[in-house]
Parts: C-alpha cells; structure tokens; sequence
C-alpha cells in the first residue's frame, strides 16, 4: 500500500508521471489520514509512520508546493502539496542566452503575433524587465516596439492600466482604428506643408527596428508612405 | 462559351455589374485602388477609354477604416473656395468625423482618370458609414470582393486552447511576483 513504485509505460510524458506519482502520494497520505483519525494519534506519528516514496525516475521541472492545513476536531492536517509546472514542448535551441533566440523566432516576428507579445507583457501593459525575461538588448526594443504598436491598433484590451476610482476623461477620444503607428497619438502634428515630390515630407509607418525581418513575397517593405 | 446564344453572351459581356467591399479595418487607399479599377473597367479585357463599360462599386462601413502609422493625425485635406482667406486644412481625422465617406470619396477621385468621365464614374461610386444599405441596393449586388488588407486578431479573440497550445518561451523566477 506504501511505498509502491508506479510504473509508468512508455510513451507517457513527464507531466502524466509526475500526475500519477502525485496521484499515488494523495491516496496513499489520506489512507494514512482515515486510519490515524480512528485512533486519534498525533501529527507527528502520522507523519513518521507514513514511509518514504519512491519516485519513479526525476521529475524535470521544479515545481510550485503549496502546504495546505486542514482540520478536523482535534486533529489538525498539514500536508504539503506540488503543483505541477507544465512541461511543454522544448526549444529547438536550448543552448541560447535569449527565449526568441531558442525558439528560433529572430526576424519572424510582427505586431500581430499577440500570442508571443503577451508572454512578456504586465497586466497593464508595461513590459517586464531585461533581467527578468532573459532577453538580449536588440530582442527587447524590438518587442517593446511591437507591444506599443499592438497596444496602439487595439490588439490588447485587457492590458489595460486601471484608472482611479472616479475618473471622467474631460473630452473622449474618438475611436478611430489604426495599425503600424510608429509615434504616440498626441505627439503628433498634422504635416500642414507637405512639399513637392522631390521634398515631401513623409508620414512613417511601422518602425526600423523591424526592418529585418522575413518578408515572403516580392514587395519591398514600406516605412515612409 | 460556346454554348451560349449571341446574344446571352453579349449581354454578359456588356451588362453593368455591382460590387460590394467591406471597408472595415482596412486602408482606405487600398480600397480606392480596387474601386477605381473597377469604376474606370479596367478588370475587363474589353476595355477601352472610350467605351462606358464601368461598374458599380458599393462600399460600406467607411466609417471603421483604419489608417496605417500616424496618418489620423498627420494627413491633411487641405481646400480653397477661392475667395480671399478661404484656404482651409483639415487633419483627416477632423474631415472623418464631420464626414465619414468623404476620405474614400476623396481618395477615389484622385485615382480615376482627370477626364470628363470622371464625374459620371463617381455617380456610380456608392458610399455608406455603416452596414445598413438601402433595399434596393442590395438586391443589385452582384459579387463580394475580398478585402484587401487581412485583419489581425485581438487577444480576447483567441479561445483557451490556442492560448495553452502556445509554448511558453521563458519560465520566470520563482521569487519574482509576477505582475
């Protein structure tokens, strides 16, 4: 009843193994638990009868514990329980110093792909530190720039940053769709005197730092329209 | 074909087709380009200058178009009503929200020809601020065009499954206490 090794077969992922190891803990511990309840035994004897388990193999991922307390009239039940971290699917690179650089991601990335964009984004929008996200100096600005474009064509709605309690906006903005804009929205000045072809004042779109990236298709990409 | 009569061909060769295009979130230039084509006839290999051969174009939603980079600001529409003083410029974001159709019409008109056959081909250029077109216009439609700009997805947009099939790229701290 204790102390018995799972057998996992083959062909099992790591997360289903630590899921049936932690399965056999669970049941083994309240089997533990009904027993000493009948005789009214102490924590201590509890915990020091239970034998140790043998785990089938190492689990690859440390993961998060949680000790929960329970209690039942005079005894009361500290166990500890982990939470276990999903392994997913590994890089093709692993030997990188950055996570774009692992998954091979370099120049493949736009303002779009709000999948990847979230994973390094706060809840309300701001980006999480360098030293935090591992990520190299170029891979930073050119997420950040993305981010603020995301954020700018509407693509994060509940990025949002919370607002006081109370706040009326003096005068609402007009919601107007937009995409690629480099510049902030109020920092901006209509181009009243554009000029002649030759001499014409350009509005930018999209920002250089993506410039590099994979263009699958014949056109050019554009960034003074 | 071959296997129609002459003159069911002639009339499908030479009958006034009505096109409909969503303008929602997309560029209106691109949007003029498509309508200019077809307004002037240029998508038939019948065409000539001098033969009126051109189509209906119906574009709806031109309130929600959505220009790229910072043009919403920085684009101006300027006029003269040629009296002394009347010069008037106007950012685009101004004009859009005193008329929503007049960016499309402005930039269709100039993308067609500067010729006399200008005004009657903006006759058959149809506008509308949003979905709802009038009954008689929707009976005439004829053919959809695709948009031409593809509308990316916002995050809510996303179901649980994409969201979880998405690999993690890094694995924060365990002391860090995220967001």
């Amino acid at each position: 009843m204790y102390g018995h090794v799972v057998s996992i077969p083959k062909g099992h992922n790591s997360k289903m193994a630590a899921r049936c190891v932690l399965g056999s803990t669970w049941s083994s511990l309240s089997a533990v638990r009904s027993r000493a309840n009948s005789s009214n035994v102490s924590i201590f004897q509890k915990i020091t009868s239970c034998p140790r388990m043998l785990f089938f193999g190492s689990v690859q991922s440390r993961a998060i514990r949680h000790v929960v307390e329970k209690k039942e009239g005079n005894t009361t039940i500290l166990e500890g329980l982990t939470e276990d971290a999903h392994v997913g699917p590994q890089p093709p690179n692993p030997t990188a110093p950055c996570p774009i650089y692992r998954w091979n991601l370099q120049n493949k990335y736009n303002y779009t792909d709000v999948l990847l964009l979230s994973q390094f984004i706060r809840s309300d929008g701001g980006m999480l530190p360098r030293r935090v996200t591992g990520l190299c100096a170029q891979e930073h600005s050119k997420i950040a720039v993305c981010v603020q474009m995301a954020h700018r064509a509407g693509l994060l709605p509940d990025h949002k940053p919370s607002l006081p309690e109370g706040h009326i906006p003096k005068k609402p903005n007009p919601q107007l769709n937009r995409y690629l804009t480099r510049w902030s929205i109020d920092s901006v000045k209509p181009i009243y005197r554009a000029g002649l072809k030759w001499c014409k004042k350009r509005i930018s779109v999209g920002h250089p730092a993506l410039k590099d990236n994979v263009r699958y298709g014949k056109k050019i990409l554009y960034l003074k329209h | 074909m071959s296997s129609f009569t002459k003159s069911a061909q002639q009339w499908a060769t030479f009958a006034r087709s009505w096109y409909l295009i969503d303008a929602r979130m997309q560029p209106p230039g691109k949007i003029a380009t498509m309508c200019a084509i077809r307004l002037q006839g240029k998508h038939k290999p019948i065409y000539h200058a001098i033969s009126d051969i051109g189509d209906h174009v119906v574009v709806m939603n031109t309130r929600h178009i959505a220009f790229s980079g910072n043009k919403w600001e920085q684009k101006v529409y300027s006029s003269h009503n040629q009296y002394p003083g009347g010069f008037k410029q106007v950012t685009a974001t101004q004009l859009h929200l005193k008329d929503p159709k007049a960016i499309i019409k402005l930039a269709v008109y100039g993308m067609l020809p500067r010729n006399l056959h200008r005004r009657t081909m903006m006759q058959r250029l149809h506008l509308f601020p949003e979905e709802d077109l009038p009954e008689d216009i929707l009976q005439n439609l004829t053919e959809e065009l695709p948009q031409p700009r593809e509308v990316p997805r916002r995050l809510d947009e996303y179901t649980q499954e994409e969201r979880g099939a998405f690999p993690r790229l890094w694995t924060p701290p365990e002391d860090y206490r995220m967001k």
